[in-house]
């Protein structure tokens, strides 16, 4: 479960010495539950991606606590933080964010690389989800190579193959066409029945929100929980 | 992530930036390569002046000065650990002469132990060392020194002197008492051994050698002819020299040392040598000096390298890190990639560097001689160039460690990478 307390963040912004501070995140507090899917919606600038680098642990808030099953993420250094992503996390970009100089396979099998997977290990792995989630055929291609929602098919896969029990997606279907938009959010409610994993999804789109059991909407660098829904 | 998969991953990144890793690379060669080559040339010249005193004289022989030397004290150096053989040898103070035929010449004369002399390496050009009283063995000079008297010499002629082969021939020996003009008697001498040419072409070697032996004989006869001779003081003979063999070069610094606390004047070609290898450490540590200079402006290019390669690969970086890879991990990949550029530099540097070192060898000589108009004869033999293995050690480890610092900084950059704008930035 993530839980978060009392978070606020702002940012100082200006030429040196004559910085203004311009809060970005207000006292916010939000909570997503083991297998929940948790959207966040809100507009551009309205401080959602902020609230998810700091859930992420990419940003350390200037106040507040984030815990992870009750661990204090705020309260540990970069490595260790470092550490805890590569464990417990995954993470879907907007812009996909593959390596172009690895193929397919590679792309996925980096998480698993970086945590010193034996290389036979990783080769099973990585193709039974390359199966599972449609991506047979295109094991060496480069990401240059394959169409959008091939490539995030490849970062769901690279997300899901260390088998973390949350996934953070920042806006995954921003830069799909809305047909393509379907597969993917049709892929992520799988994903989360079959293996129960936590997704929280970051969107300024109301139809990708709609998949979620836990609604938030944020404005201005607040928070307000639009409702709990089960999805059939 | 296992070592394997993180040079797996160096190996990825190195091939998708060919072209600019070949050059970082070569440029790490030529620097690396320029200091070994350039510090060979001082081990080339060490090593051809210390071959050249080595060829010259008996490397393991000391040489030992004292106003009163005595046979037990040559006797007691026998002792010293690691002495081979002392070799006594006495002069003859008044002056002799030879008679060889209608050939004669005045003659400097030994009295040595020729079984300490054969100990010591005295070796022999033709003939045996003597077996027989009356047996004699001469230098490889001593017929240019009999001169025909008979012969008259036109001005601007060299006398002539006796051409034939000494060996086996008898002649007459004869010296003159203290007030010079007694005879003090005559004896025949069978030539049986001529010694070999001194390594040094200005030496002279006339020397006429006789068994320690004959010194009694010589001495009373000397006496005889000598009414006036006060016998504390006008010996006929002289410690001329003693010299001590060790039985390996190793040895000669301490036998040399332990003489020098006994008291007594030493030289040994150690000491020279000695003298000669402090001047060179000092010729070859400025040499290195200058070649670090090269590998330093290589090491711009390395660092420019890698700074290229983390502000490319930012985006990457940023991923990595976002996906969980830690700030170790992360400047380690880099500083791998940096050494790698030094290691393979540093490589083909030792093997460029023998190649040059060799071609240098076999060609500066020809060269030189023919801009000499070839005068520089036989005995012209320059080692210009010798890469002993410290000198690929030394240079190694400062070109590696040159790379690795070039690397340090652009690795610690790569660390800092901000995951967020790193995940912004477009490639």
């Amino acid at each position: 479960m993530i839980e978060v307390k009392g978070l606020s963040h702002s940012f100082r912004v200006g030429k040196k010495g004559k910085e203004t501070e311009v809060p970005v995140l207000k006292e916010l507090a939000l909570k997503a539950r083991d297998g929940e899917i948790v959207s966040i919606v809100g507009r551009s600038g309205s401080g959602k991606s902020t609230l998810l680098h700091i859930l992420a642990g990419f940003l350390q808030p200037d106040a507040g606590r984030v815990l992870v099953d009750g661990t204090d993420l705020t309260a540990m250094g970069e490595a260790q933080r470092a550490a805890f992503r590569l464990d417990r996390f995954g993470f879907v970009f907007q812009n996909f964010q593959l390596m172009p100089g690895l193929t397919a396979f590679e792309n996925i099998e980096l998480p698993l690389t970086l945590k010193g997977v034996p290389a036979s290990e990783r080769k099973r792995k990585v193709e039974e989800l390359m199966e599972s989630v449609g991506l047979t055929g295109i094991r060496g291609h480069y990401p240059n190579e394959l169409s959008g929602g091939q490539q995030q098919r490849v970062g769901i896969a690279r997300a899901l193959v260390t088998e973390p029990p949350v996934i953070f997606a920042d806006e995954p279907t921003g830069s799909l066409d809305s047909e393509t938009e379907q597969d993917i959010l049709n892929l992520i409610l799988s994903l989360n029945r079959k293996y129960g994993i936590t997704f929280v999804i970051i969107t300024h789109d109301d139809e990708v929100a709609a998949i979620a059991n836990r609604q938030y909407r944020m404005h201005d660098g607040e928070l307000a929980e639009g409702g709990i829904r089960h999805v059939v | 992530m296992s070592f394997k998969d993180q040079i797996a991953f160096v190996r990825q990144h190195i091939r998708r930036n060919r072209l600019r890793v070949f050059m970082t690379v070569l440029a790490a060669t030529m620097g690396t390569a320029f200091l070994i080559v350039l510090a060979s040339v001082g081990f080339g010249l060490q090593k051809t002046i210390k071959d050249d005193i080595l060829s010259n004289q008996m490397v393991t022989q000391i040489e030992v000065y004292s106003e009163e030397m005595t046979d037990a004290k040559a006797d007691a150096m026998k002792e010293i650990d690691h002495v081979e053989a002392v070799v006594h040898r006495k002069q003859l103070v008044p002056a002799a002469i030879g008679e060889l035929e209608a050939y004669k010449g005045h003659l400097n004369t030994y009295f040595t132990n020729f079984k300490d002399e054969q100990a010591s390496g005295f070796r022999l050009a033709e003939g045996r060392f003597p077996e027989k009283p009356g047996e004699v063995i001469v230098g490889s000079q001593f017929a240019a020194q009999l001169i025909a008297e008979s012969v008259e010499v036109k001005e601007g002629e060299e006398p002539a002197s006796y051409d034939g082969s000494v060996i086996g021939q008898t002649f007459t020996f004869s010296f003159e008492g203290e007030n010079d003009e007694t005879a003090s008697g005559t004896w025949p001498f069978t030539i049986v051994g001529v010694k070999e040419a001194p390594g040094k072409d200005w030496a002279f070697d006339g020397y006429l050698y006789l068994d320690e032996s004959f010194m009694k004989e010589i001495e009373s006869a000397y006496v005889a002819a000598s009414p006036d001779l006060d016998e504390q003081e006008d010996m006929p003979f002289t410690n001329s020299s003693v010299n001590v063999y060790a039985d390996d070069l190793a040895n000669v610094k301490a036998i040399t040392q332990k003489l020098k606390d006994d008291g007594y004047a030493v030289y040994s070609v150690s000491e020279e040598i000695e003298q000669i290898d402090v001047f060179f450490l000092a010729l070859k540590a400025g040499l290195i000096f200058v070649g670090t200079i090269a590998i330093l402006i290589a090491s711009i290019g390395i660092f420019n390298t890698m700074t290229m390669a983390v502000t490319e690969r930012t985006r990457e970086i940023g991923v990595m890190k976002a996906l969980g890879a830690g700030p170790k991990l992360i400047q380690r990949l880099f500083l791998m990639e940096s050494a790698w550029i030094g290691l393979v530099g540093t490589v083909i540097a030792v093997v460029i560097s023998y190649g040059v070192s060799f071609a240098a060898n076999a060609i500066l000589p020809i060269i030189v001689d023919a801009a000499l108009g070839g005068e520089t004869g036989d005995s012209f033999e320059v080692t210009f160039s010798v890469i002993p293995w410290q000198l690929v050690l030394i240079a190694s480890a400062i070109s590696l460690t040159v790379a690795m610092i070039s690397g340090w900084r652009p690795a610690r950059k790569a660390t800092k990478t901000d995951v967020i704008g790193a995940l912004r930035h477009e490639l």
